[in-house]
């Protein structure tokens, strides 16, 4: 008997070692300790942004275009936004989803009430332009109860997009941030000119 | 001196065995300072073993006809002038040639001090003292490696054993009387030799991918890592005490060395996360295995068995054949795995960065640096920190650009923790193998 136990008793041990180290990994998250997955882009995402103006805005609005764009092309925002950092050409397909995501991202802030009015974001656009001095004195002196009754946010932007070349502005990206930092100065010049114009009108 | 004769040649044995791993943790350094690639660097292991395994069979037989002090002292002196030529190598192919003549050095001097050794300590102790000698030498290289790397230089890893092996060569010249090498009358014990091969190609990926994980995919330093691995010898020590306290038949603590290992294996590929603690129990449980199992088996293949050169060269041969095919097996698996882990790592890196609480032009800078770090670190696990540094970030945004570093670098970690677990996953199914060969029953003889 004591024989028997005996030649029991370290393959017991080893059973009792091996069990109970691969029990408390295993509870502790073994096997699971891999990558982030990707989120789903179809599923409406919380975007929230640091900055403020037309840099916070512009995130806002690429963070949305992108997860539609990705979500109408089948991909994660992740695998878009490091295949758009890549050198070479945008199909039509990628390019027309980011447009399309842009737009729709604009009519979903609208729709929240998260798009800021035209006249918030005024004084930083003159801010960064290199305008006619007589032109920026001209835009400042506009009320700003003036301002937003002649633009709207969402007009403003959605002709942005509209008339963006997104395919050159695509194969110009240094990496997939610049998204960001190009449709900033590209919504910072739509609003001036829109102002323009509306000044000229005016005049 | 004369006392000293025994303990030079057990650490000669300690010093060839232990060469098998012991440029793991130098191998990153190497490639850098040679400027090979990967594959090339691989051979720094691989040829060594490979040499060693063909090798030591044909060198036992060479001792039939030749005065084993004689040509032990040629082996150890043809491994102490390789070692030095391993220091001062130029380029990767001559240091791969180094290994070669080291191992051929290597394989000579293993089996001459066996010779030697029964001859100075007689039968019993001295193939225990042999069998131990190598057991420890194959569990403290990648350690000794590590450190050597970190505090001097991988050179420092074949320049320290330099002074030993020239010491050993006279020593193995005193040695004054060699009992004549019996005819051969034994069969190799395939059992035990196959158990060990398989067993050895287990362990490379407990000793070899354990510290390529360590500090290639969690970017530890060598030394750390070289302190992380001591577990497995520790452990090994532990072994032989814990069989003496169960008293199990040799065939169970066999078995159950090689389970252990198993288990050991089977743990490293489910580590909940990069911290070094969850390294070691999983470590403990195959140091316990391997020193339950290797002095054991390698007694097994050469217990009574005539002439025991010959059966030494075979379960030197077994080890090192099956550290090779280990390597042959896992090296490929695990470089697969590791590039097969960067699209989600890089979409994981992407996911985090857009997410993350700084400015928009604070995650452009970020951005910026980190795919710059990414294409200069192609191929290997890129330095995050250098981003951060080059992302020059306000003051008031550092702590939240901390938090991001310290969550992208988990998420490589992770990344590479996943890429190296099926290899863990195959090295445990060769140990399980291993353990097969030792509980299938054998062939009864008729009665």
């Amino acid at each position: 008997m004591s024989i028997r136990l005996s030649a029991l008793g370290l393959p017991a041990f080893a059973l009792a070692l091996v069990g109970g180290v691969l029990t408390v990994q295993l509870a502790y998250g073994g096997g699971s300790f891999e990558p982030l997955r990707s989120a789903d882009p179809c599923t409406t995402r919380e975007v929230a942004s640091r900055s403020d103006g037309i840099e916070g805005l512009t995130e806002r609005l690429v963070l949305i275009g992108v997860d539609e764009a990705a979500c109408s092309l089948g991909v994660t925002r992740e695998a878009l936004i490091l295949e758009l950092g890549q050198p070479g050409a945008r199909s039509d397909a990628q390019v027309e989803a980011l447009r399309d995501g842009l737009s729709t991202a604009v009519r979903r802030m609208d729709e929240e009430g998260t798009l800021p009015l035209a006249s918030e974001l005024v004084d930083e656009a003159l801010d960064s332009a290199d305008l006619n001095r007589f032109l920026e004195i001209a835009i400042r002196a506009i009320p700003d109860s003036v301002v937003d009754a002649a633009l709207k946010t969402d007009d403003v932007l959605l002709r942005t997009i509209a008339d963006l070349d997104l395919r050159a502005l695509l194969a110009n990206l240094d990496d997939q941030a610049d998204l960001n930092a190009q449709l900033e100065e590209a919504v910072t010049q739509a609003v001036l000119d829109s102002l323009a114009d509306r000044l000229r009108d005016l005049v | 001196m004369r006392r000293a004769v025994a303990p030079l040649l057990a650490v000669t044995v300690a010093l060839v065995l232990a060469d098998s791993a012991v440029v793991t943790l130098a191998l990153p350094d190497i490639l850098q300072h040679l400027d090979a690639t990967v594959g090339q660097v691989a051979w720094v292991l691989i040829s060594f073993n490979l040499v060693l395994g063909l090798i030591a069979v044909p060198a036992a037989v060479a001792f039939d006809r030749a005065q084993p002090r004689i040509l032990s002292a040629v082996g150890i002196a043809l491994f102490a002038g390789a070692s030095a030529w391993c220091a001062v190598a130029g380029s990767i192919d001559v240091l791969i040639a180094a290994r070669c003549l080291q191992a051929l050095g290597g394989a000579l001097a293993l089996v001459g001090c066996l010779e030697l050794m029964v001859a100075e300590w007689g039968e019993r102790r001295g193939v225990a003292a042999w069998v131990t000698a190598g057991v420890l030498g194959t569990a403290v290289g990648p350690v000794a490696g590590g450190l050597l790397t970190q505090a001097i230089s991988w050179q420092a890893i074949f320049v320290v054993q330099v002074p030993f092996a020239v010491l050993a060569v006279p020593a193995a010249l005193a040695v004054r009387v060699v009992p004549a090498l019996p005819p051969d009358r034994h069969r190799p014990a395939v059992r035990p030799n196959l158990t060990l091969a398989l067993l050895s190609a287990a362990l490379t990926a407990a000793l070899f991918l354990l510290v390529l994980l360590l500090v290639e995919g969690w970017g530890r330093s060598p030394a750390a890592a070289a302190l992380t691995v001591s577990v497995v010898p520790l452990a090994a020590l532990a072994a032989r005490p814990l069989a003496r306290l169960m008293r199990p038949s040799p065939e169970t603590e066999v078995a159950v060395g090689c389970f252990l290992i198993a288990g050991g294996l089977a743990g490293l590929a489910i580590l909940p996360s990069a911290h070094l603690l969850w390294t070691v129990a999983p470590q403990a449980l195959v140091g316990l295995g391997l020193g339950l199992t290797m002095d054991r088996l390698t007694a097994q293949a050469m217990e009574l068995r005539l002439p025991r050169a010959h059966h030494a060269g075979w379960t030197i041969g077994a080890r090192h054949v099956g550290v090779v095919v280990g390597l042959a097996i896992l090296t490929p698996v695990f470089t697969a795995d590791l590039q097969d882990a960067q699209e989600p790592a890089q979409e994981a890196i992407a996911s985090l960065v857009l997410d993350a609480p700084l400015t928009a032009q604070d995650k452009i800078a970020v951005a910026r640096g980190l795919g710059d770090e990414l294409t200069q670190q192609q191929g290997r696990i890129p330095d995050l920190h250098r981003a951060f540094e080059a992302a020059e970030l306000a003051p008031s945004e550092r702590p939240a650009a901390a938090a991001l570093e310290r969550d992208l670098d988990t998420q490589l970690e992770a990344a590479a923790t996943r890429a190296f677990r099926d290899s863990f996953l195959i090295g445990a199914a060769l140990a399980l193998l291993a353990l097969l060969t030792v509980v299938w029953p054998g062939r009864r003889r008729a009665a």
